[in-house]
C-alpha cells in the first residue's frame, strides 16, 4: 500500500471522537487476533461487519474495506486470508495519518 | 419547533457509531440521546417518545426489526419515524424492515448529507404531522364548546358540564345509573297562567313567558341550582343534584327570594300594557329522591323524582302568588333565612299518606 493511503482526512466536527474511535480500533485488532487464535470465524465476520460499517461513516474507507475482507474470509473460512488481512489491518493502525479539515 | 427542540434517540451497539451519529445530529442543532440495546430502547420510547429513532439493525437480544415492529404496534409509539441504520444490503432485509414499519432506511458507512436529508425530511414531516394534529385538537375543543354551549341553551349549564363530562371519559352521556340522592325541590309557577292564556293573543304570552322565564332561571343559576324541567308556566329547579351542595337549603331559600324579586318588574310591565294581574307561588321541599334517566328511548328526561319532588309540587299548587309555602324539613334545611316563615300547621296533601308541616313566607 503506498503512502498516500495512510492519510486520511477527517471532518473537524468529528475532531473530537477521533482519539476514542483509533481506541476502540485497536482493541478491535486485538480481539481479531484473539478470535482468529481461536478461529471463531462467526465472531471475526460480526467484526468484520462492523469495520465495513463504521470506517467509511469517519472517514476511513481503509477500515471498511479490510472490514468486508475480513467478514468474507471468516463466511469462507479462509484463514490464511483472515491472517492476512488482520496483518494489513495492524500495520495500517500504526501508519495511518489523521488530518482534520 | 426549533431544531433543538427535536429530539433523536439514536440506538447502534457500537459505541462509535452511536458517538458518531450523535455528533452530526448534534452539529445540526438537535439533541441526540443514545442507547446500546433494543431492550433499553424501548423503555425509553414508551416513557419519553423521541421525535425520530435512528435504529440499528443488528442489536443483541432485541434487534432493530423485533424493535421497530413493536414500537409500531403500539398507539403511543406508532407515530415515532423510525430510520433502520444497517449495512445489509440485501433486499429481503429491506423487505423485512418496510414489514416492520420503518420509515426509511440509512446505509452503513453513514453518509452526513445522506443522513441529515433524511433526518430533515422526516423532521418535516413529523412537525406537519403534528401541526394538524393540533389543529385537530383545536377543531374538536372548538367543536366540545359550541356542543356545550348548545345544550346549555335548552339544559342548565350544569347539567351540560355533567353531559360534556361524560363526553370526555368517552362514556355515554346519562348512562349511569339512577342513583338515590337527598335533594332540595324548589317549583316556580306562574298563578293563574291558564287563564290569562284564554284572554291573550298567544304572541303576547310567549313574550311573557320569555320574560319570566329568563329572570327566573337567571335567578336559578345565580345560586347554582340545576333546572330540571320546564313545563308551561311551571320550573323544577333541583340543589344538591347532581352535585354535593352542603347548603342546599339555604341556596333553594335564597333561591326562591331571588326569583320573586327578579320577576316583579316583568308582571309590573305586563300590567302596565294592560296584561291580566298575576303572580308567581313557589313550593320548596326537601328529603330523598332519585335522579335518572326517565322515559322512552326515544325521548327521555334526567330528572328527579320522588317524595321531595311531589311535596314540592303540591305546595306549589297551594301557593298564593307572591308566597313560598315550604315543607317543614326545608325550613329546617334553609336555617336561618326560613325565620319569618308563618306556620301553617299540618296539611293533608293529594296522593300522600301523612299531612305535611308547613310553612310559608310572602315574598
Amino acid at each position: 500500500m503506498n503512502e498516500a493511503n495512510y492519510r486520511v482526512k477527517v471532518a473537524r466536527d468529528l475532531e473530537d471522537l477521533i482519539p476514542v474511535f483509533m481506541s476502540n480500533r485497536r482493541k478491535e485488532l486485538d480481539t481479531l487476533r484473539v478470535a482468529l487464535a481461536s478461529a471463531d470465524f462467526e465472531q471475526l465476520r460480526q467484526l468484520g461487519h462492523r469495520m465495513k460499517g463504521v470506517g467509511v461513516s469517519y472517514g476511513f474507507d481503509h477500515v471498511s474495506t479490510i472490514g468486508k475482507y475480513i467478514e468474507d474470509g471468516a463466511r469462507s473460512g479462509d484463514r490464511a486470508s483472515l491472517e492476512a488481512r488482520i496483518a494489513e489491518y495492524a500495520e495500517y493502525l500504526s501508519k495511518v495519518q489523521i488530518a482534520y479539515e | 419547533m426549533s431544531a433543538h427542540d427535536f429530539r433523536v434517540l439514536v440506538v447502534d451497539d457500537d459505541p462509535d457509531m452511536r458517538g458518531l451519529l450523535a455528533c452530526m445530529l448534534e452539529a445540526e442543532g438537535m439533541r441526540a440521546d443514545t442507547l446500546p440495546d433494543g431492550e433499553a430502547a424501548l423503555l425509553h420510547a414508551i416513557a419519553s417518545p423521541p421525535d425520530l429513532l435512528l435504529l440499528d439493525v443488528m442489536l443483541p437480544g432485541l434487534d432493530g426489526f423485533a424493535l421497530c415492529e413493536q414500537l409500531k404496534r403500539d398507539p403511543t409509539t406508532a407515530m415515532i419515524p423510525i430510520v433502520l441504520v444497517t449495512a445489509l444490503e440485501d433486499s429481503a432485509s429491506r423487505v423485512r424492515g418496510i414489514r416492520a414499519g420503518a420509515d426509511d432506511f440509512l446505509s452503513k458507512p453513514v453518509r452526513h448529507e445522506e443522513l441529515m436529508a433524511r433526518v430533515q425530511t422526516l423532521r418535516r414531516l413529523h412537525e406537519t404531522r403534528r401541526e394538524l394534529e393540533t389543529r385537530r385538537l383545536a377543531a374538536e375543543v372548538q367543536r366540545k364548546e359550541a356542543l356545550r354551549k348548545t345544550f346549555a341553551r335548552y339544559i342548565s349549564p350544569r347539567l351540560a358540564e355533567h353531559i360534556m363530562a361524560d363526553l370526555d371519559d368517552e362514556g355515554t352521556p346519562f348512562q349511569r345509573g339512577p342513583q338515590r340522592v337527598s335533594v332540595v325541590a324548589l317549583f316556580a309557577d306562574l298563578r293563574g297562567f291558564t287563564r290569562l292564556t284564554e284572554r291573550t293573543q298567544v304572541d303576547e304570552v310567549v313574550g311573557l313567558l320569555n320574560d319570566y322565564f329568563a329572570v327566573i332561571t337567571e335567578a336559578a343559576y345565580r345560586h347554582d341550582g340545576t333546572i330540571f324541567s320546564m313545563a308551561g308556566d311551571n320550573l323544577l329547579t333541583g340543589f344538591n343534584v347532581p352535585f354535593p351542595q352542603p347548603d342546599a337549603g339555604r341556596r333553594a331559600w335564597e333561591t326562591a327570594h331571588d326569583m320573586a324579586r327578579s320577576v316583579k318588574p316583568v308582571l309590573e310591565r305586563w300590567r302596565s300594557r294592560g296584561g291580566t294581574p298575576t303572580g308567581v307561588g313557589f313550593g320548596l321541599a326537601s328529603g330523598d329522591a332519585i335522579i335518572g334517566n326517565v322515559g322512552s328511548p326515544h325521548y327521555m328526561n334526567y330528572t328527579i323524582i320522588g317524595d321531595a319532588v311531589n311535596v314540592a309540587a303540591r305546595l306549589v299548587a297551594l301557593a298564593q302568588p307572591g308566597e313560598l309555602l315550604a315543607s317543614g324539613p326545608a325550613l329546617h334545611a334553609a336555617g336561618g333565612m326560613g325565620a319569618g316563615a308563618q306556620p301553617r300547621g299540618k296539611l293533608a296533601l293529594r296522593g300522600r299518606s301523612e299531612a305535611v308541616d308547613v310553612y310559608a313566607v310572602a315574598l
